[in-house]
């Protein structure tokens, strides 16, 4: 081959491989566009307020350094005590929606007719806004007389009790909204993978003399556990930013007993003066604290959880 | 060691009777294959055996004794499945030991009996790895052992061979065959694979749409079958099968002697024209094609050609004659047995 002809090829070949490397990034153009757009960008634009004393309408008023984080950590305890709540919250959830989920799921695991008309029925509340749902519940929970676990109450002959009004239910309350709200969506999710399991294993293990229950603890539950280890993750960062059923129920009340870290934020940002900044300090905390947490849980968890 | 007994058994899924008032007895010690093809209902016997599939009605007997609704931990049968159904998430070792911790083994015993097994299947090795780590036939092997470790009465496997490659499942049939000598249990195995049947059984069922066709060692289902379904079941290639008048006639493919014309005392001894040829080392199998017929011939002879015209001679004692109903006629059925070898010469 002469020199000119050689050249040609390997210009070619370089042009051809620009050409790959240009469709690729192309491709993937799109979604980094929207990460950086809604993701990175706000992220550092969070940071940023974080260092600055201002409002919503003029952010960037004083800088202060780490005087927000300084006033959120060691001066005021209205933080720590939304962390709490928020932890509280989070601890109870995701106990009670992981474990009733499985259990719903195991329950619905046989192929009849009430458990598809079951499936349906724990799945709807998923489907309703979350919005909706909470102004429901305050309806169902009020105080007054058309409040309708009062109206039970009262059949029974028994007081009415103001279910969001006191320190000692408000949280449950909230709890057990959530929890109706979101079981039949991952018990959904968990049904779909104990299915999976191929019944054959199960036979082997009447064979080998397993009760039900070991046969639950030795063989399902560790087959279930990628899908459980993700819903624990989700479960547990979703709960940390749980915001619109609190708003609507309680907004934060009674004193500060259901006063959640979005919460928090929100009523810094928006509804202070000057302490958006705050509110941003407050935002990158939780960002800490969850960050922290994932990876608490894969630390210890993940060397437990079965990859087929 | 344990004799199995179905006395008038019927399975039906929905209003589908795959088994309708079967007997069947399964000797103890022996290697019984249930064969047949898909859908004949041999694993549904399998399962009731196990416990993991109850007849619909009728008795399953173990020793005499009544088993058909006992739990199966209860059963003292260990059985193989065809995709091992080995607990993924446990390792080789917990896998074996498994049934063993339910049944309470004490320790040292455990220790003692995984060992054994594994070292019996060639898996010392392996005990501590998870199942996703190992082949397919490794795999297996550990299905085996956790089967053998609880020292069964009877041992049920189902087409366990089905998923392994062809080399590995020749190999793994002769240590079945071993294994089965050492134990001197009860092994009854399913499989649709006629020449797994006879290479291992003592005893082969076959079955065909929930009914029994034989149940005879794979000597007399070879030589004697009783039924047209059994003739071409068994064999490879199947039992040529042609009409003769309202009856049919039935031989061999390596039954028959090829040649130029017809031999003497050959009393079928027809003509034909070679369509292929397969060349397959020691034998040669020709696929002939006779009048509307097409018969297949296995035989040393290589010597003929695509299009050659041969004749295919085959003696009285290799042709086996069947009623419209496909019912084997014996010598001793018919009177008149010599007439049905002399119509075949035509």
């Amino acid at each position: 081959m002469s020199d000119v002809a050689m050249k040609q090829v390997f210009s070619q070949r370089r042009r051809r491989k620009y050409r790959n490397w240009l469709v690729s990034y192309a491709m993937v153009m799109p979604a980094i566009f929207f990460l950086i757009l809604f993701t990175l960008y706000p992220m550092a634009n969070l940071i940023q307020i974080s260092l600055f004393r201002g409002s919503a309408a003029n952010a960037y008023k004083s800088y202060i350094g780490l005087k927000n984080y300084e006033q959120l950590l060691f001066v005021r305890t209205d933080f720590w005590n939304s962390l709490k709540q928020t932890g509280i919250y989070t601890a109870v959830i995701v106990l009670l929606v992981l474990g009733l989920s499985v259990v719903f799921a195991v329950w619905m695991q046989d192929n009849r007719k009430l458990n598809s008309i079951a499936q349906t029925v724990f799945f709807t509340p998923h489907l309703v806004a979350s919005i909706s749902c909470a102004f429901i519940f305050q309806w169902l929970l009020s105080k007054e007389s058309s409040g309708l676990f009062n109206t039970v109450l009262r059949a029974f002959g028994l007081p009415s009790w103001n279910w969001l009004g006191e320190t000692s239910t408000a949280m449950g309350c909230i709890i057990f909204m959530n929890t109706w709200k979101s079981i039949g969506y991952y018990a959904l999710i968990i049904l779909s993978s104990l299915k999976s399991i191929p019944l054959e294993i199960y036979e082997a293990a009447r064979l080998d003399s397993s009760t039900k229950m070991r046969t639950f603890w030795k063989i399902t539950l560790p087959m279930l556990s990628p899908q459980l280890f993700m819903l624990l993750i989700t479960i547990t960062t979703g709960s940390f930013k749980v915001f619109d059923s609190v708003r609507i129920m309680t907004e934060g009340g009674p004193g500060n007993s259901t006063q959640m870290l979005c919460l928090y934020i929100y009523e810094y940002a928006f509804k202070r003066n000057n302490s958006l900044g705050m509110a941003s300090a407050a935002g990158v905390l939780l960002m800490v604290v969850l960050l922290l947490i994932t990876l608490l849980d894969f630390g210890s968890l993940e060397k437990k959880v079965h990859y087929q | 060691m344990a004799e199995i007994e179905f006395k008038k058994v019927t399975k039906a899924f929905g209003s589908n009777k795959v088994i309708e008032d079967l007997d069947l007895t399964i000797q103890d010690g022996k290697f019984t294959v249930l064969v047949g093809a898909s859908g004949c209902g041999k694993t549904t016997l399998l399962r009731m055996i196990a416990g993991i599939g109850p007849a619909t009605s009728g008795q399953v007997l173990m020793d005499g004794k009544d088993i058909t609704d006992l739990d199966p931990a209860k059963r003292d049968i260990a059985m193989v499945f065809q995709n091992y159904a080995i607990y993924p998430t446990m390792s080789v070792k917990e896998n074996i030991e498994f049934g063993l911790k339910n049944r309470k083994v004490p320790k040292e015993e455990r220790e003692k009996l995984i060992k054994e097994y594994a070292e019996v299947v060639g898996l010392s090795a392996y005990l501590d790895r998870k199942p996703g780590t190992l082949s397919g036939g490794q795999r297996q092997r550990i299905a085996l052992a956790r089967a053998m470790v609880k020292r069964p009465k009877v041992f049920l496997m189902d087409e366990p061979l089905s998923n392994l490659d062809a080399k590995l499942r020749v190999a793994m049939r002769t240590e079945l065959i071993e294994m089965h000598n050492r134990m001197q249990t009860t092994f009854i195995y399913v499989t649709h694979d006629q020449v797994e049947a006879m290479a291992m059984a003592d005893v082969i069922v076959l079955m065909d749409k929930g009914k029994i066709m034989q149940e005879a060692s794979p000597e007399v289902i070879y030589r004697d079958p009783n039924n047209v379904y059994t003739a071409q079941f068994i064999g490879t290639p199947p039992m040529n099968v042609i009409a003769l008048d309202d009856d049919k006639v039935g031989f061999r493919p390596e039954k028959i002697v090829l040649a130029d014309r017809k031999l003497d005392n050959m009393p079928f001894a027809r003509e034909g024209v070679v369509l292929t040829r397969e060349m397959l080392g020691s034998e040669t199998q020709y696929k002939v094609q006779m009048g509307a017929d097409t018969i297949m011939v296995k035989t040393p002879n290589d010597s003929y050609k695509y299009e050659d015209k041969v004749v295919m001679n085959v003696a009285a004692e290799d042709l086996y004659f069947f009623d419209a109903a496909g019912e084997r006629i014996r010598r001793g059925d018919v009177s008149n047995y010599d007439e049905y070898v002399r119509r075949v010469g035509g």
